[in-house]
């Protein structure tokens, strides 16, 4: 058993084909090179945790998975099938089971699934099940689909202050959309002026401590 | 007034000195900046001596026409573009030739260092865009591309760097300028994936013998080391500056 060697700290900001470590479990974003050396495949930020190597992407497209959970905003609506735009490379379709509408318009903002996505057609859609479909009354935002999880914090931490703070009902999906039902029209900007820090500043320890406060001065009166 | 393009009697003087005033073995100031374009995925600006170079991606994204996709990997696609004031004289626009080979060439360099296989039916474009032109534009080219596609978060083997050597009589030059460009006798563009010394991109036009290109290879790969560093070092910069800004003072990473 080789002797596991680290190269970078934890939170170091790595680039494309730096190598990371020796002998440890590579993990997301990572891929061994022939001498066996752990790189990064992304510019983002190395995590170590145990004997596992990720690297979490400061920036990327959304590449639908089967069972995201995605938000979605129609966008033509054509004899059978739906399109949706889900901040991706590519547009989603839903095709409606027969004699059913569903009461959909273009420029409607929907919850739903990914059912099928093989990397080649059209990423499918589903509304079949409790709790998906339309969305009503809320505001549709967009965050880079890497920050999502930056978004989310540790264990719905992050969610949780912006939601509690600003009396709000907010949504994140994978996707990188970002559905608020806002309580007013100041808590609706605090989300938004945090949403753009949490998007640049992620990298940076002591994010929630800093938004905490942030959204505090915005509620407050302040800008 | 006209034009003239006029040779300069002696592309290296008795002191040893080229035309702009470098010695053989120096290369011209290199500034590079990523993220200078909002609207695209990513982008980079290259100011490599005379050269003003822009790179943007946009991508991985849906390829239309549909028909092109690749089942199995992502198409890569290169437009290198001069624009009609890059040159000393007014050129033509739109592709000729020669931006069409150079287009290929970048291409080729750049798709190895891509995974392209974790984007299956998806396209990655990458537009250089040259706005002032002064020799080694393709080098600074694949830089400044390399720079734009990490910053636009695509996953990588690692960053491609890229450097021109040249030949002027008997003497390897670094880095040729326009002139040695013009009447230098030989060049060798040279694009390196650093990290794994694996070579993307080799070209010779002119003569040179077994240990001229010998030198000039082992030249290059300095030359490409130190455009690495710089590329490493422009990628990290934004991210230095926001920690600045948020934890304050004189603290760097």
């Amino acid at each position: 058993m080789n002797r596991s060697e680290v190269y970078v700290k934890d939170r170091e900001i790595v680039i494309p084909g730096q190598k990371i470590a020796k002998g440890m479990t590579p993990g997301d974003n990572v891929y061994i090179d022939k001498e066996g050396f752990l790189r990064s495949a992304l510019l983002g930020l190395a995590s170590l945790e145990g004997n596992k190597v990720d690297v979490i992407p400061l920036a990327s497209a959304y590449i639908p998975k089967v069972n995201d959970l995605v938000v979605g905003k129609i966008e033509k609506i054509s004899g059978g099938t739906i399109l949706v735009d889900i901040n991706s490379p590519f547009t989603a379709v839903i095709v409606p089971p027969r004699n059913n509408k569903l009461g959909l318009e273009v420029g409607d903002v929907i919850l739903a699934k990914v059912k099928a996505f093989d990397g080649m057609s059209s990423p499918l859609l589903t509304l079949e099940f409790e709790g998906l479909g339309k969305i009503s009354g809320c505001v549709l935002l967009e965050i880079d689909p890497a920050k999502v999880p930056r978004v989310i914090g540790r264990r719905g931490s992050m969610l949780n202050i912006l939601s509690s703070k600003t009396g709000s009902e907010i949504l994140v999906a994978q996707n990188g959309f970002v559905v608020v039902k806002p309580r007013d029209h100041r808590s609706l900007m605090a989300i938004m002026r945090a949403l753009e820090v949490i998007q640049e500043e992620s990298h940076i320890s002591g994010l929630s401590d800093r938004i905490s406060k942030l959204l505090d001065t915005i509620l407050a009166g302040g800008s | 007034m006209l034009y003239v393009e006029r040779r300069p009697e002696k592309l290296i003087d008795e002191n040893g000195l080229r035309t702009d005033g470098r010695r053989p073995r120096e290369m011209r100031p290199i500034k590079m900046e990523v993220g200078v374009l909002d609207r695209a995925d990513g982008s980079a600006l290259v100011e490599w001596g005379g050269n003003r170079i822009l790179a943007a991606i946009f991508g991985p994204r849906e390829v239309h026409p549909k028909h092109m996709a690749l089942p199995d990997r992502a198409l890569v696609r290169v437009r290198y573009n001069m624009a009609p004031f890059s040159t000393p004289e007014r050129r033509k626009p739109g592709p000729d030739r020669r931006s069409i080979e150079l287009s290929k060439v970048i291409r080729n360099a750049l798709e190895q260092a891509i995974f392209v296989e974790k984007y299956p039916g998806a396209a990655i474009d990458i537009f250089v865009e040259v706005l002032r032109s002064d020799a080694g534009t393709r080098v600074a080219g694949i830089t400044a591309a390399s720079l734009a596609l990490a910053e636009a978060g695509i996953a990588m083997r690692g960053l491609v760097a890229a450097c021109s050597i040249g030949k002027i009589g008997d003497v390897i030059v670094v880095d040729p300028g326009h002139d040695e460009d013009m009447w230098g006798d030989a060049d060798m563009p040279i694009a390196v994936m650093f990290e794994d010394r694996v070579i993307t991109l080799l070209q010779m036009d002119g003569p040179m013998d077994e240990s001229q290109f010998n030198e000039a290879l082992s030249l290059g790969m300095s030359c490409c080391e130190l455009v690495y560093e710089l590329q490493k070092e422009a990628l990290r910069r934004p991210f230095v500056f926001v920690e600045r800004k948020v934890v304050g003072g004189g603290q760097t990473v």
